[in-house]
């Protein structure tokens, strides 16, 4: 190192310019996490993703045109369950446009059920979040012999008369079950889900900006 | 013509520098080759498509009266052009041929051992550039947003969002919001997969040759008997030119063929996406993470620092990582220093040929795992855990060793000859 060198390493200059650049480089990328955050889009709430409330009718998720809602008489016990959304009483609109508010009801006879379950059942009929808590895919074929749900995806198998305890498959926990009413014969949710829907997601929603 | 170039751009030097490169002759050599025709073929179909293609799921009224998501009927609208199910078809077996290719690629790297010093960095770029193509296929999955593809990526969606403390944020980020449900999330998987990611697999895929260029090929073995010490091969122009021409048309063709005849991921088929889970499987080169998500058992789950590992994290993320990090870090364990010029004869290094015998029997027996659901259905033995278990690790640790001792029986022999 010759005395030129030495005279340039500690000279102020020298250390201005480097410290300009620093912080310049630092503000810079902190302000390129605060775009960056945007990634994560906001979340919009519209009337059809809105989450799943007490006092919603509960309407077959399938066969298209009008939304009609399930009546107890057309459910008997040991046939397929059958897959609803729920629609807002007031204003008539199906929540569909929210995947965690696929409903799955099922009828059995009173006595198959356990007394946990029966508490929140009307009549044998149960009714569980449709999402399997594995992978999140719906639970969307019905195990006859074993009179479960079960999800393709995995194959995931829930007994849905002792409180879709999982009966093979990799799901983590049971999915959780929603308490029904009848109103003029018509299903009506109870109250909310009894539990998380869904593959739980880890710090999902809290270090939103 | 040639002179009034030359003056101005000095072609004889880059003649000489560039188009004189040796190419060593091999058919494994080819491999690459294949991997990069297959990336071409995929851009320049996929510039047809994206033409075409509407990143939305706002309802949109088909002709017959139907409401389906714009992302469904535009797909509709490309197969329905002169030609639109073909280019459709050939950018999707593309896509199966270039993971394909660039795996056995990989194969020959390391059943060679050309991944030790000086290559150690190519041969990072490289796995980098496998995993980013297999990311690159999974975004484009929901793209045709049927109900088959809207399932796989939810899948997709639940492994993402089950990584410990980031998940959710990681999933979100990616798919641009909760998939399904979030109206950006088409758009977001829709940009990742025609330009951030194609671009740096381009960017990639240049680094990854000009470092072929500047350290040279490693030499085939018959390069060492011929002419010792001395880079062997045919010039780039024109010998190797005409044989990759070769190669481009011929692959070309056979995959219009195959396109022709085998339309890919019928839409119709699936239909419009329902609450109605269809029975899906994935693609060959995830099917064997599909097996290790259905043999996982519910009880592989503790808690750790506030957040849940949990099977789908275990299965999803954590075994496919550790691979990952052994592949990394093979260059740097691997360092013997014998050949390094020259490809090593896998019969001459038996512990890693059978090691990666064994890592290939693992993934076939992970991959039957994934047809556990038919199994059981059809009664088989086969749908019992403790037999997929058994078979999973097992076949792969039988295979070591019978590869062992066999090649130890076999070369042992010839290779106490030759030091005679």
């Amino acid at each position: 190192m010759d005395e030129r060198e030495i005279r340039l390493r500690t000279s102020r200059r020298r250390l201005f310019i480097k410290t300009a650049i620093g912080t310049g480089i630092g503000l810079s990328l902190i302000s390129a996490f605060y775009v960056g955050a945007s990634l994560r889009p906001r979340k919009e709430v519209t009337p059809e993703k809105e989450p799943l409330k007490a006092g919603d009718i509960l309407v077959y998720a399938q066969g298209g045109g009008e939304p009609k809602p399930i009546r107890l008489e057309e459910l008997k016990p040991g046939d397929p369950f059958v897959l609803a959304y729920p629609m807002d009483p007031k204003t008539k609109v199906v929540k569909s446009g929210e995947a965690k508010n696929t409903v799955l009801v099922a009828r059995y006879s009173p006595e198959e059920l356990s007394p946990e379950v029966a508490q929140h059942a009307v009549e044998g009929v149960v009714a569980y979040s449709a999402v399997c808590t594995h992978l999140g895919c719906i639970i969307s074929q019905w195990v006859a012999d074993k009179k479960a749900g079960l999800c393709p995806c995995h194959g995931g198998t829930f007994d849905l008369a002792r409180g879709a305890r999982v009966i093979a498959g990799p799901p983590p926990r049971p999915v959780p079950q929603l308490p029904l009413k009848a109103e003029n014969e018509v299903l009506v949710a109870a109250g909310e889900f009894l539990g998380e829907v869904g593959v739980k997601a880890e710090a999902g929603g809290q270090c939103r900006v | 013509m040639y002179k009034w170039l030359d003056e101005r751009l000095d072609l004889t030097s880059l003649y000489q520098k560039v188009l004189r490169k040796a190419f060593p002759v091999h058919h494994s050599f080819f491999l690459g080759e294949i991997t990069l025709f297959a990336f071409v073929v995929l851009v320049l179909t996929g510039v047809f498509l994206t033409l075409n293609y509407e990143p939305s799921i706002r309802e949109v009224r088909l002709p017959d009266g139907r409401t389906v998501p714009a992302a469904y009927a535009s797909i509709l609208y490309i197969d329905s052009l002169p030609f639109g199910a073909v280019i459709r078809s050939l950018h999707h077996w593309s896509a199966h041929a270039m993971i394909a290719a660039a795996f056995l690629h990989m194969l020959r790297i390391l059943l060679t051992g050309a991944y030790k010093k000086p290559r150690e960095l190519n041969y990072l770029v490289g796995l980098a550039l496998l995993g980013l193509t297999v990311v690159t296929a999974f975004t484009g999955y929901a793209l045709p947003y049927d109900n088959y593809a809207v399932t796989a990526t939810r899948i997709g969606y639940g492994i993402a969002a089950s990584i410990p403390w980031v998940g959710g944020t990681i999933a979100e980020v990616m798919f641009g919001g909760e998939f399904p449900g979030s109206e950006r999330s088409i758009p977001r998987l829709f940009s990742l997969h025609v330009l951030w990611l194609p671009l740096l697999l381009m960017a990639l895929i240049g680094l990854h040759l000009l470092i072929m260029f500047k350290q040279k090929h490693t030499q085939p073995r018959y390069a060492e008997r011929v002419a010792p010490g001395k880079i062997l091969g045919v010039p780039m122009y024109p010998q190797q030119m005409v044989m990759m021409g070769i190669l481009f048309a011929l692959y070309v063709g056979i995959m219009t063929m195959i396109a022709g005849a085998f339309l890919a991921h019928p839409v119709e088929a699936f239909g419009p996406p329902t609450p109605n889970t269809p029975a899906v499987k994935p693609d060959w080169y995830f099917l064997w993470l599909y097996g290790l998500l259905q043999i996982i058992p519910a009880s592989w789950q503790f808690r750790l620092f506030g957040a849940t590992i949990g099977p789908e994290f275990i299965g999803g993320v954590l075994i496919p990582g550790i691979l990952g990090i052994v592949a990394l870090l093979l260059p740097f364990v691997d360092t013997r220093r014998d050949k390094m010029r020259y490809m090593e004869l896998p019969s001459e290094h038996p512990v890693r040929t059978s090691a990666i015998l064994a890592l290939l029997v693992f993934f076939l027996m992970s991959t039957l795992a994934g047809y556990k659901i038919d199994f059981q259905q059809q009664g088989s033995l086969l749908g019992n855990n403790a037999v997929l278990w058994t078979l999973v690790l097992g076949g792969p640790l039988l295979t070591f060793f019978l590869a062992y001792t066999l090649m130890r029986i076999f070369y042992g022999k010839k290779r106490a000859e030759k030091a005679l």
